[in-house]
């Protein structure tokens, strides 16, 4: 009760301040009255093994929150993955008072045409990255990022960019931890998909017509069967005659999907060798539907991409059996195929095989510095040199997971790390003392403390070797972390900088450990 | 004696890190564009002499060379250049840029990513090779102390096609190769990740050792410093911005062999347009990109040649919503060094849709696209055997005898 009226206060004063001043009070708020504060002592490892629950935090979030590891330690992790299930119970409400606050991510798709563009792209690109960052339904994050990907929608085609948050939230966030068939209806009738794959323009009102096909095809290809799955040409051509018809309202209705019978091809259609009687109208879509995301390809396809982004690039066969026999036993409860797959010994076996992508390797070293941040576009912009910015793939088939493509953005991801630590990241506040002194208590930077801290097990040889030499060609500027005229409440940014141990901390970001997961 | 002279006066230009950057002075540089999401070529070199053209794109099709400002650009008594095309036009008269019909890969899935995989990795359908093409075309010439200034991918992601090279870059822009730390501290950070990266016995530690590589040989290149010749005029968009770099590496003789780039959004299934509108403006950025870049390398043409190639031409006729989808065979473009130019080579197939087994697919390919990119490298005398394993090889002609 105290903290609503506490929010609500907030609400208050932000309505008259100017917008910077908003941004700390919220910042403070979060950090000292909600839970976001560095704690004063963290949980460290010795083990040359990468610990179980920094693994689950590094796969099942986007790595783990000063402190985060401890909650698990004493929760467990298996209840952990049933609360991160169940994401609608967990109090998000720090994350709420720096996400919900851009207004157009909660419109309707025809309200956002009063907004210009730069202002949407902002807004959704600031909340996407925000929730990764600071919400505690981790999760979810991670599998809203999977579906924004596995249905991809590039803001920057046709009117997309006024349609997106509300698909983002509709068919995305809505239906990440459901079932597969609801969130894939749900893209087939979303405004964006309509316009992204040009189904509002697939029509057939004339004898002469032939269909569009661009998105029967990615349907098929990308969001259900796999370009393998065992459908044919004429497959594809035959789902973008049974979705012809589907529209798109105009100038007083902009974003209202209808069905115009007139625009469809009623004639009798044959998919994957059942047949779909003439005259279905509307109820086509419902027909592929059952068709599409209850074949054995589907289960299968969808299984190995979630193996791909929680195990390994070259997925577990035994696992993905598993997994996609519990897509088919549920008819496509993704919950239940999660908790399978979470629990999997092949999970907790896969450590640190994993190359993070650019967006993961940023929100991850926020998260581990515990870091107060607005996702300005100073922010954005690192996404955006590293190939990441979020809402601006291209193509259908989303960004890729594999490692290949992204071993070039290593020049990027270094010079992030380095000015993140350093402070250089401009409205990104970092606490580096703070955080070394949580890790290495009292007394001057260990090395061996503060690696075992970022990469979740003992340091090898080389990285202490590394380190070490580094110190000795720039040795601290400032003697030990213990002196007492150091005032804790005290903003970091007002002392002198310590710049080669930022640049030390920045040079853990940097290692080849720590841009696997 | 006058060309060793003008590299040298460049390469004086340039300030440079502490190691001299002259390996490889004077070799060739191959060019890769990507026209990402299979460019509807039909109406880039449009078979203006086929009725047939015309009744299958009622809407879109180029009107044949005549005195309507629309009208196709004659290039023979058969085909015609999109009118956007026409800075390429005196390079095509000159005899410096060629063309092959009917090129494409045997990827019957109609998939821009199978086909752009498979196409990038250079293999047939359903039989994997390891690597890309240009990887292992640059495995091959690891005897010329290749640096990671010789494969460049201009933007933030390395292409499929260059997987397995030895070396690799993915930049936007040569101004980026910094860390933005003090002088006196880049040393030892660059000494640090060196370290790690060496230690890696993962897949980073060869990325890794090149950005470290990268960073100390290209400290400080100026953008600025950087005039095109010849008066050429590089556009602001991403592609013209890209090949200007690919240029500007090309003159400072850093040992590039390969550079690559793409021009995304080709897809056009919907409202693609005729001489003008969505799929003109991607043709207009292609041809004023590609002029420039040749203009501005006046000089160096004799070393460098760029291709442009698509994953698949697009369906003969247009669909309902005035677009086409996916197709098949496409026209391939090859410009600069070694190139037979000033003619479209390979057979024309007709405007007979080639079907699938089931379902429909697009233009008849005539020409493995393997044999070209293969001829170009023989050129280079490239053992392409190895790089394209199991090709029966079948020379389009577009490389001139040497």
């Amino acid at each position: 009760m105290k903290r609503r009226s506490l929010l609500k206060a907030a609400a208050v004063i932000c309505g008259a301040a100017p917008l910077a001043a908003c941004e700390d009070f919220y910042s403070g708020v979060t950090r000292d009255m909600m839970g976001q504060k560095i704690p004063d002592n963290l949980e460290l490892f010795s083990d040359i093994n990468i610990d179980p629950i920094h693994h689950l935090l590094s796969r099942a979030a986007y790595g783990p929150w000063p402190g985060e590891l401890d909650e698990v330690k004493t929760m467990g992790i298996k209840k952990w993955i049933d609360q991160q299930l169940e994401p609608e119970k967990i109090d998000d409400r720090a994350c709420d008072v720096r996400a919900r606050r851009f207004e157009t991510i909660h419109m309707e798709p025809g309200s956002c045409f009063e907004f210009k563009k730069e202002v949407l792209r902002r807004d959704i690109v600031r909340h996407t990255l925000l929730r990764a960052i600071y919400s505690k339904r981790q999760l979810l994050e991670v599998m809203v990022s999977f579906w924004t990907d596995h249905i991809n929608i590039n803001l920057d085609k046709g009117d997309c960019i006024y349609l997106k948050p509300s698909d983002d939230r509709l068919v995305i966030r809505k239906h990440a931890l459901g079932k597969f068939r609801d969130l894939i209806r749900a893209s087939a009738l979303s405004p964006a998909m309509l316009v992204y794959l040009d189904g509002k323009d697939n029509r057939k009102s004339g004898p002469h017509d032939v269909p569009n096909e661009n998105y029967a095809r990615e349907l098929l290809e990308l969001h259900t069967l796999g370009v393998h799955g065992g459908y044919s040409q004429k497959d594809v051509f035959e789902v973008a005659r049974c979705l012809t018809g589907w529209r798109l309202k105009g100038e007083w209705e902009r974003g209202v999907v209808y069905f115009d019978p007139a625009f469809h091809d009623n004639g009798e259609k044959k998919l994957l060798a059942k047949t779909i009687p003439a005259g279905g109208g509307e109820k086509d879509l419902d027909r592929i539907l059952d068709i599409l995301t209850r074949h054995p390809s589907c289960a299968k396809y969808i299984s190995t991409k979630l193996v791909q982004k929680f195990v390994a690039d070259d997925p577990p066969t035994s696992l993905v059996e598993s997994c996609a026999a519990e897509f088919s036993r549920t008819d496509g409860d993704i919950k239940s195929v999660l908790r399978v797959l979470l629990n999997s010994t092949e999970f907790q076996e896969s450590k640190g095989g994993k190359l993070k992508r650019p967006f993961h390797f940023v929100v991850s070293s926020l998260r581990s510095l515990g870091a107060d941040t607005h996702a300005h576009d100073e922010l954005i912009e690192y996404l955006q040199r590293m190939g990441q910015a979020p809402f601006q793939y291209p193509t259908p088939d989303g960004f890729p997971e594999e490692p290949g493509p992204w071993l070039g953005s290593l020049l990027w991801r270094w010079k992030f790390a380095l000015a993140l630590t350093r402070g250089q990241v401009p409205h990104v506040k970092v606490q580096i003392r703070r955080l070394a002194k949580s890790i290495c208590g009292e007394g001057d930077f260990d090395n061996t403390k503060l690696i075992s801290y970022f990469l979740g097990r003992r340091p090898t040889d080389v990285e202490l070797q590394t380190l070490q030499e580094f110190q000795k060609k720039c040795p601290p500027s400032i003697p030990s972390l213990s002196r007492k005229d150091e005032d804790e409440n005290e903003d970091e940014e007002e002392r002198p900088h310590d710049a080669h141990r930022e640049e030390l901390l920045g040079l853990i970001l940097c290692t080849p450990a720590f841009q696997r997961f | 004696m006058g060309e060793e002279r003008s590299r040298r006066a460049f390469l004086s230009k340039l300030v440079l890190g502490t190691q001299q950057v002259v390996e490889n002075a004077g070799g060739h540089t191959l060019v890769c564009i990507f026209l990402r999401g299979g460019a509807d070529t039909l109406n880039m070199v449009a078979p203006y002499g086929d009725p047939t053209y015309y009744k299958v794109r009622p809407t879109i099709a180029i009107p044949a060379p005549g005195k309507k400002p629309n009208s196709g650009l004659k290039l023979d008594d058969f085909y015609a250049f999109h009118p956007k095309l026409a800075p390429l036009l005196p390079i095509f008269h000159s005899g410096e840029l060629g063309i092959v019909q009917g090129v494409g890969t045997d990827n019957p899935t109609g998939s821009h990513f199978d086909a752009q995989d498979q196409m990038e990795h250079g293999c047939a359908y359903g039989m994997p090779v390891n690597g890309g093409w240009l990887g292992r075309y640059l495995r091959t010439r690891v005897g010329e102390q290749l640096t990671p200034l010789s494969a460049v991918a201009i933007g933030e992601v390395i292409p499929e096609s260059f997987r397995g090279s030895p070396v690799t870059t993915a930049i936007r822009a040569i101004d980026q190769i910094h860390l933005d730390l003090p002088a006196e501290d880049t040393d030892a950070v660059c000494a640090a990740l060196s370290k790690m990266y060496a230690a890696d016995v993962g897949i980073l530690k060869e990325p890794g050792s090149s950005t470290v590589q990268l960073l100390k040989r290209v400290e400080k290149l100026k953008s600025k410093s950087y005039k095109a010749e010849q008066g050429a005029v590089y556009a602001d968009d991403r592609f013209s911005q890209g090949l200007k770099e690919i240029a500007r590496l090309i003159k400072a003789d850093v040992g590039l062999e390969v550079a690559c780039l793409d021009l995304d959004g080709w897809d056009t299934h919907f409202f693609q347009g005729g001489a003008e509108g969505l799929q003109a403006s991607l043709i207009d950025q292609l041809a004023k990109g590609m002029s420039a870049f040749y203009k501005d390398l006046h000089a160096y043409n004799r070393r460098v040649t760029t291709i442009a190639i698509t994953e698949f031409g697009r369906r003969i006729y247009e669909n309902g919503s005035l677009g086409t989808d996916h197709g098949r065979g496409f026209a391939f473009f090859a410009m600069g060094a070694g190139v037979s130019g000033g003619k479209v080579h390979g057979l024309y197939p007709g405007l007979q849709d080639d079907q699938y087994d089931l379902g429909p697919g697009g233009m008849k390919i005539t020409c493995d696209y393997r044999s070209v990119l293969a001829e170009i490298l023989a050129w280079r005398k490239a053992p392409t055997a190895e790089i394209f394993p199991g090709l029966d090889m079948k020379p389009p002609g577009l490389i001139v005898a040497s």
